[in-house]
């Protein structure tokens, strides 16, 4: 269980990570 | 696939299931379904299939293509009100299997019109097939993450609508990619791009299917009681979803979510070229593209933020905090572009999209909290019918107030102060809404039928 719940957050995380840091690089433009 | 399996019977979890296998669950389908945020990527690239380098004057036009989303959004509120009841019925794991195949369904029929240049086909395909999954997807989890969290209904939703907020985060930039690879020089690549997606989506959906599971009847988690004394908004009755929209509270709340969103989302289209006309000459596009990124980042953590808070705060208090702080805060904007404080007239607008999306986030907690667990899927349903009121109401204020000032001589860095002035009346008018709220009256409360003697 605690193998399928580590596996389900990296599979739900990992793409929203991804997408958090492109749109950070995105929003840093705007301070330099 | 047994039908079997996506029954309701079929998803009801074992004793001493991990409930916090459901939220990535749930995040699956609404971090899918948030790609809706970013079809703004598609708009310039569709106008140009044919003339493929520049728009070709049989090409389609940009207020063609800029339907596409506008029905898409219209169809996700009529949809979640359509089939709301039916999410019920059937439970979280058939109701998300559906979303899947429309929404994964629709990118596929929407590249079909791409391939012979039917744009009815693309409305048909993204705008009413994607819609209906948009519409289903987004309510497919709610009641059963309330269900889950009955200690922290606020956090587990939030947790949820957190994703709609962050699929267009990924899906903005996995276009851009997307596209770039299937470019060549006969085609834009947005045909490929649309039946990549369709696919990767239905997959990424599919894994919340299998995942989604339900509480068993009565299930609490363990160690919490249920309090005993009552709080004035939060009833332990439940209402049923016919009677539900008969009572004022349904009214008042569709009012306190219409005002919300109205406020936040005519600025959020226009973001772009409001900081670059407000601050002429010192925001670049480039920047005015990290302001935009800037506030998708505050909208998406504001849902988890704000309806998190909530469960400590209050579902009606954490609503007085978005009306009040987000009529302070319009109302300085002006005064702050005016003066020339662009950090502070960032950091201003970063919070209004935090409550913006902490409105969308909070509100099935709320429902929750005023009709009980019974129906409140359905009932937010019915309710996202203010989102799509909203969606037309709020870019057409923005849009068009800014337009009529500057055809009457205002100078383009001023012509937005009437507008927020107006976002600070709507939010007034949803705070008074919020301040009407009373407990629902005990007439619509739901009675079990009495069994036959």
């Amino acid at each position: 269980m605690k193998f399928r719940l580590i596996v389900l957050w990296l599979v739900v995380g990992i793409p929203l990570l991804w997408g958090v840091s492109k749109t950070l690089q995105n929003a840093l433009k705007l301070f330099g | 696939m047994p039908s079997s399996f996506l029954d309701r019977e079929s998803t009801v979890a074992p004793a001493g299931y991990n409930r916090f296998l459901v939220p990535p669950a749930a995040l699956a389908v609404h971090l899918s379904i948030g790609q809706a945020y970013a079809f703004s990527t598609f708009n310039l690239p569709l106008t140009k299939l044919l003339g493929i380098t520049h728009s070709d004057p049989s090409d389609w036009k940009l207020t063609d293509v800029g339907w596409t989303f506008s029905i898409a959004i219209a169809i996700l509120g009529l949809s979640a009100a359509v089939f709301g009841r039916w999410v019920e019925r059937v439970g979280p794991r058939k109701s998300m299997f559906t979303a899947a195949l429309c929404f994964g369904g629709g990118f596929i029929v929407a590249a079909v019109g791409i391939h012979f240049h039917q744009l009815w086909l693309l409305y048909l395909g993204y705008g009413v097939l994607g819609g209906c999954g948009l519409g289903i997807g987004y309510i497919s989890p709610v009641s059963t993450l309330i269900k889950w969290f009955p200690d922290r209904p606020g956090m587990a939703t939030g947790m949820a609508i957190m994703g709609f907020g962050g699929g267009a985060l990924i899906a903005a930039p996995l276009s851009l990619l997307l596209m770039e690879h299937f470019k060549t020089p006969t085609s834009t690549g947005v045909l490929e791009t649309f039946v990549t997606m369709g696919v990767i989506y239905f997959m990424y959906m599919m894994i919340g299917v299998i995942a989604v599971r339900v509480p068993a009847a009565n299930w609490k988690p363990a160690g919490w009681v249920p309090p005993v004394k009552a709080q004035r908004l939060v009833t332990t009755a439940n209402v049923a979803v016919d009677n539900a929209w008969r009572t004022p509270q349904f009214w008042l709340l569709w009012g306190v979510l219409c005002m919300n969103v109205t406020a936040g989302i005519g600025v959020l289209g226009q973001a772009s070229p409001m900081i670059q006309e407000i601050f002429s000459g010192r925001v670049t596009p480039a920047a005015a593209a990290g302001f935009v990124g800037l506030l998708s980042l505050f909208n998406m953590g504001g849902r988890f933020f704000w309806a998190t808070i909530s469960d400590y705060l209050g579902r009606r208090n954490t609503y007085m905090v978005f009306f009040l702080l987000g009529i302070l805060l319009y109302s300085a904007v002006p005064t702050l572009g005016h003066l020339g404080y662009i950090e502070l007239f960032v950091a201003a607008f970063a919070v209004i999209l935090s409550m913006y999306g902490g409105g969308f986030a909070t509100i099935p907690a709320y429902l929750r909290d005023m009709f009980g667990t019974m129906n409140v899927g359905a009932i937010h349903g019915r309710l996202l019918t203010a989102w799509s009121v909203a969606g037309v109401l709020g870019p057409v204020l923005v849009n068009y107030i800014r337009q009529f000032q500057i055809d009457h001589g205002v100078a383009k860095a001023q012509a937005y102060s009437i507008t927020m002035y107006i976002m600070c009346g709507l939010l007034f008018v949803g705070f008074l809404c919020n301040l009407a709220m009373r407990p629902v009256d005990e007439r619509y409360h739901y009675r079990a039928p009495k069994p036959a003697k």
